[in-house]
C-alpha cells in the first residue's frame, strides 16, 4: 500500500503552477498524475509518460476476428457440403461478408478489453485514490511518495502552489 | 446409379382440366383450405394450371400452363434458405427437408415461378378423411414451406422395388401423380440420364421451351409449345 | 463558484457552476414525475399486448396476418428494414461528428447513441417475430448438434444474423463506454442503492490523466470501427432483397441506397428524440436551436440525397422498360399510389423546402414537421420496397394485394411500445446528456477578441504535437 498526497486546485492553471513547483523535487516519471472531471491536454498540468499500446490488440484482434470468420465459414461450407443453386461448395463472396463481420466484431471486442485494461478500470483490490470534489470544478493532483520526508515537501509546495484540503491518504494512483 | 430426372409438358395436349392438381393434392397429403383462403391466395396446389387469356371476345383464347417445381438446376430457392432446409440432391432434384424449415420465406420469394407454398396453419383431416392421407409422407406443420418434389416417393419405391430385384430402373417405373393422372396424356417424365427413354426422345422436340429461361435457373421441366393450325 | 482575479483565456467552463449544471442536465435521473410512470405504463401495456398477440400468432400459424402468395414479406420485413435504418443514427452524430471533430455534437451524441442501440434491438428481434417456425429460430445457429447440419452462410439471412450481431454489440459497446465517464460522475453524486449500481457500472474510471488519454484513443477507435460496420450492416440488408430474383428488387443500387435511406431516417429520428427530450427534461440550455439547425442542416442534405437515389433507380427502369420490372412500376401509378404519393410527399415535397429556411431548422416546433414526415415517408418507402414487387412479380396469373391485419399491426405497435419503454427506461437510470463531452467543450471554449468583435474560440486538442509547450 502506497502513500499519495492529493491535493484539490481550483482550476487548470493552479493545479499547472503546483505541477511545476513539484518539479524541483525531481519526482520519478508517472509518480504525479491529475484527477479531473475533464481530459486535460498532455503536458498541461502533467505528462503521461507510459506509451499507449491496446491499438496494437485491436489489430491483432482484427486479424483474430477475420480468421475465426474464415475458419466458420469455411467450417460450414466443408463439414455439410450440400449443393445449393449450382453454387459452388466453397463460395467465396458470402465467406468475405463473414469474414469481414467477425473481423470487426474482433476489431470491436479488442478495443474494448484491450482499452479497458489498458486504462487500469477493475483494480483488485480497489483502493485508489480518488475526489468526488473533481465534479465541482475542482482539480486534484496527486503524488505518489516514498517516505515521510518526500511527503512532507510534496505537501508544503502543494499547499504553497494554493492547493486545499492537501492530504495524505493510502491508496494506488 | 445417377439419374436426371426431367419432365416434358405438351401444351398441344394440355386442355387444362387440372386432373393434375387433383392428383396431386390426393398423393402429397395437401390440404383443401377452403374459399376463404383461397380468396386470400393461400392455395397450397404443389402443381397449378394457369390460364392466360389471348385476344378478345369474341376470339378470346385461354391457354393453359401447368406449373410444378420446375427442379431448376441452379435453384434460387435453395441458395437463400439459411437452414440448408431445401438443397440439391444426387438425382438432380431440389429436395425439401420439411423438419429443417424455420419458415423465413426467402426461397418462396426467390422462386421466380412461384410454386413454392406456405403452411399458414396447421391444417387438419378430420375423420373419415384422415384415412386418405399417403404413409409414404408427411403431414407438415405450420410455418413450413413446401412445393412439389416430383412425386419422390414413388422414386424411392421404384428404386427399393428395382434393388430388390436386382436391377437398374426402367423407364416407366417411376410416374409421379399428375403424369399418371393426365388424361390427354400432356405429361411425359423419365430419367434424361437414359438415353432410350421416352423423355429424352421428347426432348429432341423443336417446339420445345423452358419458363423464364433468361433467368439463369436451367430448369427440367421442359413444354412442348402449342401448334396453331386450322380451327385453332 | 469562488471569485478569483480573472485569467487570461479563460474558459467557458470556468465560469459555469458545475454543480448547477449537473442538476440541470441530470434532471431526468433525480426527478421522476407522474408522467414518466405514466408513459412507462403505457408503453408496458401495447408491448405486452404485442406479445400477446405474437404468441398468438406463433401458436395458430402465420395464417392470421395478411401473408399470401405471392406476398411472402410484407409488414414485418419492411418493419425490420425501418428499424435497423433508424439506428444509423447514433452512428453518424456520434461517430463521424466525433472524427470530424465537429464539436456541437457533444448534447446530441448520448439520446443518439441510445437511439442507435435500442431501435436494433427492436430490430434485430424482428427477425424472430417473422419466422414461420420461430421456435426453431436456433436452427440457423452454427453449433455440433445431432441434426448434423449447420447454417447456410450463402444465404443473405445468415449475413443479416452476423452484420447485426456485430452492430448490435459494436453499438451498445460504443453507448457504453461513451456513458463510463458519465456513470463515474453519476456514482460521485449519488448515494444508497443507485452509488452502488453506478459504482458498478463506471467499472472504477476516475479520470486521472492516463485513462483519459487512452480512453480517448478508445472512444476514437470506437468511432472509427462503427463506421464501416453500420455501412455494412444495411448494405447487407439491402442484400436480403438484392439478391433476390425479384422485379424491382434485383437492383445493384440497392446497398447505397438502403444506407443513405437509413442515414436520411435516422438523422429526423434523432431530431424527434431530441426534441421529446428537450421539452421532457427541460433541457432547453443544451439542446439549443444551434443544434436543431445543424442537425437540419444534415437532414436537409439527406432528403436530397435520397431524391437523387430514388430518381435514380426510376430513371433506369423507365428508360429500359423491362416488362417486369415495368409491372411492378406501373403498379405504383395504381393499386399502390396511395402509397407512392405519400413517399414522395413525406420524404421530399414537404421535407426539402421546409428545412431550406432557416427559420424552420432553428425552431423546434418548427422543424418537427418535416422530421416526423420524414420518418412516415421513409417508412411508407420500406413498404413501397417490399410489397409491389411481391404483388406483381414474374407471374401475372398469381399476382395478389396485400394488406396487413390486425395481429401485424399489434405486433409492430408492440416493437414501437418496446422501443419508447427501452429508451424511457434508459433515460431514467442513465445519463442522457454527455455531461462530460459538454465540459470538456466548455473547457476548450473561450472568448477572442477580434478588433472590436468578441468571439467563440474552441480549442482543437488533437495527439501529442500540439500540446508540446
Amino acid at each position: 500500500m502506497s502513500t499519495v498526497i492529493i491535493g484539490l486546485f481550483e482550476g487548470v492553471e493552479s493545479a499547472a503552477g503546483a505541477s511545476r513547483a513539484l518539479q524541483a523535487l525531481s519526482l520519478p516519471a508517472g509518480s504525479v498524475t491529475t484527477i479531473s472531471a475533464v481530459p486535460l491536454p498532455e503536458g498541461a498540468v502533467v505528462t503521461d509518460p507510459a506509451p499507449i499500446r491496446f491499438p496494437r490488440i485491436v489489430i491483432a484482434g482484427w486479424f483474430l476476428g477475420a480468421a475465426a470468420g474464415l475458419a466458420l465459414t469455411l467450417a460450414t461450407y466443408l463439414l455439410y457440403p450440400l449443393v445449393t443453386g449450382g453454387k459452388t461448395i466453397v463460395s467465396i463472396p458470402p465467406t468475405l461478408i463473414i469474414t469481414y463481420e467477425v473481423a470487426m466484431l474482433g476489431a470491436l471486442l479488442a478495443t474494448l478489453f484491450g482499452g479497458g485494461r489498458e486504462m487500469r478500470l477493475l483494480r483488485f483490490p480497489p483502493k485508489v485514490v480518488h475526489d468526488p470534489r473533481i465534479h465541482d470544478g475542482k482539480i486534484a493532483l496527486c503524488v505518489l511518495v516514498d517516505g515521510e520526508g518526500q511527503a512532507f515537501r510534496v505537501t508544503s509546495i502543494m499547499k504553497a502552489a494554493g492547493g486545499t484540503d492537501v492530504r495524505a491518504e493510502e491508496g494506488e494512483l | 446409379m445417377k439419374h436426371t430426372w426431367a419432365m416434358a409438358i405438351d401444351l398441344d395436349r394440355c386442355t387444362g382440366c387440372g386432373a393434375c392438381v387433383v392428383a396431386c393434392n390426393a398423393e402429397n397429403n395437401i390440404p383443401v383450405i377452403g374459399e376463404a383462403e383461397a380468396a386470400k391466395s393461400r392455395l397450397m396446389h404443389w402443381i397449378r394450371v394457369n390460364r392466360y387469356w389471348e385476344g378478345e371476345f369474341p376470339e378470346a383464347q385461354a391457354i393453359y400452363l401447368p406449373i410444378p417445381c420446375m427442379q431448376c438446376e441452379r435453384a434460387p430457392c435453395e441458395l437463400v434458405c439459411p437452414v440448408y432446409a431445401t438443397y440439391h440432391n444426387e438425382d438432380g432434384l431440389n429436395a425439401m427437408v420439411y423438419n429443417r424449415c424455420i419458415g423465413t420465406r426467402y426461397c418462396a420469394n426467390n422462386c421466380p415461378y412461384s410454386v413454392r407454398v406456405f403452411n399458414w396453419y396447421d391444417y387438419k383431416w378430420e375423420k373419415p378423411l384422415d384415412e386418405q392421407l399417403s404413409p409414404d409422407l408427411t403431414v407438415r406443420s405450420r410455418g413450413v414451406m413446401e412445393k412439389c418434389t416430383f412425386c419422390i416417393q414413388r422414386i424411392r419405391r421404384a428404386k427399393e422395388a428395382a434393388a430388390e430385384e436386382g436391377r437398374g430402373i426402367r423407364d416407366g417405373d417411376v410416374v409421379p401423380a399428375c403424369v399418371q393422372t393426365c388424361p390427354p396424356g400432356a405429361m411425359v417424365f423419365g430419367d434424361l440420364a437414359d438415353p432410350h427413354s421416352e423423355i429424352t426422345r421428347k426432348l429432341k422436340d423443336p417446339r420445345r421451351f423452358r419458363l423464364m429461361e433468361h433467368l439463369g435457373t436451367e430448369p427440367r421441366v421442359v413444354y412442348l409449345k402449342r401448334q396453331k393450325g386450322a380451327g385453332r | 463558484m469562488s471569485a478569483e482575479a480573472p485569467r487570461a483565456g479563460t474558459d467557458h467552463l470556468a465560469r459555469t457552476d458545475e454543480a448547477a449544471m449537473f442538476e440541470r442536465l441530470s434532471r431526468s435521473n433525480l426527478v421522476t414525475t407522474w408522467r414518466w410512470y405514466l408513459g412507462v405504463g403505457v408503453a408496458g401495456a401495447v408491448l405486452l399486448w404485442g406479445v400477446i398477440v405474437f404468441m398468438y400468432m406463433a401458436l395458430v400459424g402465420m395464417g392470421v396476418t395478411g401473408y399470401n402468395r405471392p406476398v411472402f414479406w410484407g409488414l414485418y420485413e419492411a418493419s425490420l428494414v425501418f428499424w435497423i435504418g433508424l439506428s444509423h443514427s447514433g452512428t453518424l452524430i456520434s461517430a463521424i461528428l466525433r472524427l470530424t471533430h465537429a464539436t456541437w455534437r457533444a448534447p446530441v451524441l448520448r439520446g443518439a447513441e441510445a437511439m442507435t442501440a435500442f431501435t436494433l434491438m427492436v430490430g434485430g428481434l424482428i427477425p424472430i417475430v417473422h419466422l414461420g417456425r420461430n421456435w426453431r429460430v436456433y436452427y440457423a445457429l452454427p453449433y455440433p448438434s445431432s441434426r448434423e447440419l449447420w447454417p447456410n452462410m450463402r444465404s443473405p439471412l445468415m449475413w443479416d444474423a452476423m452484420a447485426i450481431t456485430t452492430y448490435l454489440l459494436g453499438s451498445l459497446t460504443f453507448l457504453y463506454v461513451g456513458m463510463i465517464p458519465d456513470l463515474a460522475l453519476l456514482r460521485d453524486k449519488s448515494a444508497g442503492w443507485r452509488r452502488k449500481f453506478y459504482s458498478a457500472l463506471s467499472l472504477g474510471f476516475r479520470g486521472t490523466h492516463a485513462q483519459w488519454r487512452r480512453y480517448h484513443v478508445a472512444s476514437t477507435l470506437f468511432a472509427i470501427l462503427i463506421i464501416p460496420i453500420a455501412v455494412s450492416v444495411h448494405s447487407i440488408v439491402s442484400w436480403d432483397f438484392a439478391m433476390a430474383k425479384v422485379p424491382g428488387w434485383h437492383s445493384t443500387i440497392f446497398a447505397p441506397y438502403f444506407v443513405v435511406g437509413a442515414i436520411f431516417s435516422g438523422i429526423a429520428g434523432v431530431v424527434i428524440v431530441m426534441a421529446i427530450l428537450r421539452k421532457a427534461f427541460r433541457l432547453e440550455s443544451a439542446l439549443t436551436p444551434l443544434h436543431f439547425d445543424n442537425l437540419g442542416k444534415l437532414l436537409c442534405t439527406m432528403t436530397l440525397l435520397w431524391g437523387y437515389f430514388y430518381f435514380t433507380e426510376f430513371l433506369t427502369v423507365w428508360y429500359n422498360r423491362n416488362p417486369e420490372e415495368w409491372e411492378v412500376f406501373s403498379s405504383y401509378g395504381g393499386h399502390y399510389l396511395p402509397l407512392f404519393l405519400t413517399m414522395l410527399i413525406c420524404n421530399f415535397v414537404i421535407p426539402f423546402p421546409m428545412l431550406c429556411l432557416k427559420r424552420v431548422r432553428r425552431s423546434v416546433p418548427l422543424i418537427l414537421i418535416p422530421a416526423v414526415s420524414i420518418v412516415i415517408g421513409m417508412y411508407a418507402e420500406r413498404l413501397l420496397i417490399v410489397i409491389p414487387s411481391l404483388a406483381r412479380r414474374n407471374d401475372p396469373f398469381i399476382w395478389a394485394n396485400y394488406f396487413p391485419t390486425w395481429v401485424e399491426f399489434s405486433v409492430m405497435a408492440g416493437a414501437a411500445a418496446m422501443f419508447v419503454l427501452l429508451y424511457m427506461l434508459f433515460a431514467k437510470f442513465f445519463p442522457i446528456m454527455a455531461i462530460s463531452e459538454i465540459k470538456e467543450r466548455l473547457f476548450h471554449t473561450t472568448d477572442r477578441k477580434i478588433g472590436g468583435a468578441t468571439v467563440e474560440s474552441i480549442a482543437q486538442v488533437e495527439g501529442e504535437e500540439e500540446a508540446r509547450a
